[in-house]
């Protein structure tokens, strides 16, 4: 943990919430970015980012500073992502289930006569790839999602899930597939 | 869950490619295997592809006001005989004296006095600029920089052979996803990067020596050796 991140954890510690603060500003995005990317765009994941951060200040007296304070946000945000996705609905689909969800999600902004022709294509892919992670079992998801959005090594991805690196590494393995199986229909557009 | 050692060679080799944990030597095969092997190419293409979409997706932005939201959340509930107390007994009237204007100018002083002594010591551990070193004797040698970039509009290399400037170094497309580039250099240590369609700066994934950039990235490392020096 970088020198003035093990200070700001100390005094949060401590009941700081002026140095809590700055470490939620720090870390906001990735968390939002992990709780988008599981839950999908809207409320929800806004509503878990801040839960995250909430139980975080609650459990900082249990914190051992040994480990990265990023790492411990991580792993509290996955478990409240697992625990909302419960929540919804149980989770049937087996994990070599492909299955899409529905498209209840924000529709693309609409396109300009100005919109230059790679810029659609760009958004297209943007909007198709986000669907596809969405649609992945939520198990290959967070590994996909901490490996490839969050650009963690598989050492760390173990630390936060608490899984064998091998298992982790067949899971992005399993994803990365399950996604270029997805998007195959874009051949051109890629 | 099938485990990895159930992946086929060829999947594994793919799949630790993407992942960048091959060997330089490993590496070096894998490359010659990708020359002779079209579904090996096509797979390794197809990831590198993903991967890079990936990277480029927009990050959700931070609502405005998320912080402050969760700081309200965090707040100690107190009693409300307890904020009434604290409502009726408030100061209301600014209280001032000789002693405690005293003490605030100390204060100014002091805070005056750190911060020029933290500009001071900024100064000091701040880097000197760089020398140019005298370039390596000895004759260019022909380097090919080649990387796969499927989904790409233009490739170009950045590094120290042209003063990190991409502009000077654009890639040719020379096959579907595949790019590349023949440059003269002195034998010497050259880091680089390719930036893909003008804004993402990636490291080269063939690159047998990557170093940290300072920044949290990673600068692909090339060692050119004059000729004299690779026979021996």
């Amino acid at each position: 943990m970088p020198g003035d991140e093990a200070a700001l954890v100390q005094a949060a510690r401590r009941g700081d919430r002026e140095a809590f603060g700055t470490l939620v500003s720090r870390h906001a995005r990735s968390i939002v970015s992990v709780t988008t990317r599981m839950l999908g765009p809207g409320a929800d994941a806004e509503d878990v980012a801040q839960d995250t951060f909430v139980a975080a200040f609650r459990a900082l007296p249990g914190f051992r500073l040994d480990s990265k304070f990023s790492t411990w946000l991580y792993r509290i945000a996955i478990n409240k992502c697992t625990d909302s996705l419960r929540a919804r609905r149980p989770e049937v689909q087996s994990l070599d289930d492909d299955g899409r969800d529905d498209d209840s999600r924000a529709p693309i902004e609409p396109a300009t006569e100005e919109t230059p022709d790679w810029e659609l294509e760009r958004v297209e892919l943007a909007w198709e790839l986000d669907k596809a992670i969405e649609a992945l079992p939520r198990l290959y998801r967070e590994s996909f999602v901490l490996r490839h959005i969050e650009d963690l090594g598989y050492d760390e991805m173990s630390a936060i899930l608490g899984v064998h690196r091998d298992t982790l590494k067949m899971r992005v393995y399993k994803a990365r597939m399950l996604l270029c199986r997805s998007l195959a229909h874009l051949g051109g557009v890629r | 869950m099938k485990e990895e050692h159930d992946m086929t060679d060829s999947e594994q080799l793919v799949q630790r490619f993407v992942d960048q944990e091959l060997s330089a030597e490993e590496r070096l095969q894998f490359v010659a295997r990708l020359g002779r092997d079209e579904a090996l190419r096509q797979r390794a293409m197809d990831l590198e592809r993903l991967v890079l979409d990936v990277r480029r997706l927009p990050r959700p932005e931070v609502p405005a006001g998320f912080t402050a939201r969760v700081l309200e959340r965090t707040e100690p509930r107190r009693s409300m005989w307890r904020r009434l107390a604290e409502t009726l007994w408030a100061p209301r009237a600014l209280e001032w004296n000789l002693a405690s204007a005293a003490a605030a100018a100390c204060l100014v002083v002091f805070a005056f006095g750190a911060a020029i002594a933290g500009a001071l010591s900024w100064q000091r551990s701040a880097p000197q600029p760089g020398t140019v070193s005298a370039s390596a004797a000895g004759a260019p040698v022909l380097v090919r920089l080649v990387v796969l970039q499927p989904g790409a509009r233009t490739v170009q290399a950045a590094g120290d052979f042209n003063g990190w400037n991409p502009h000077r170094t654009p890639l040719e497309q020379v096959s579907n996803g595949a790019w590349m580039v023949t440059i003269p250099l002195e034998p010497g240590r050259y880091e680089y990067m390719f930036v893909v369609d003008g804004q993402q700066w990636i490291a080269d994934p063939f690159a047998l020596e990557q170093s940290e950039d300072g920044f949290g990235s990673r600068n692909a490392v090339l060692e050119v050796r004059a000729p004299s020096e690779s026979r021996s």
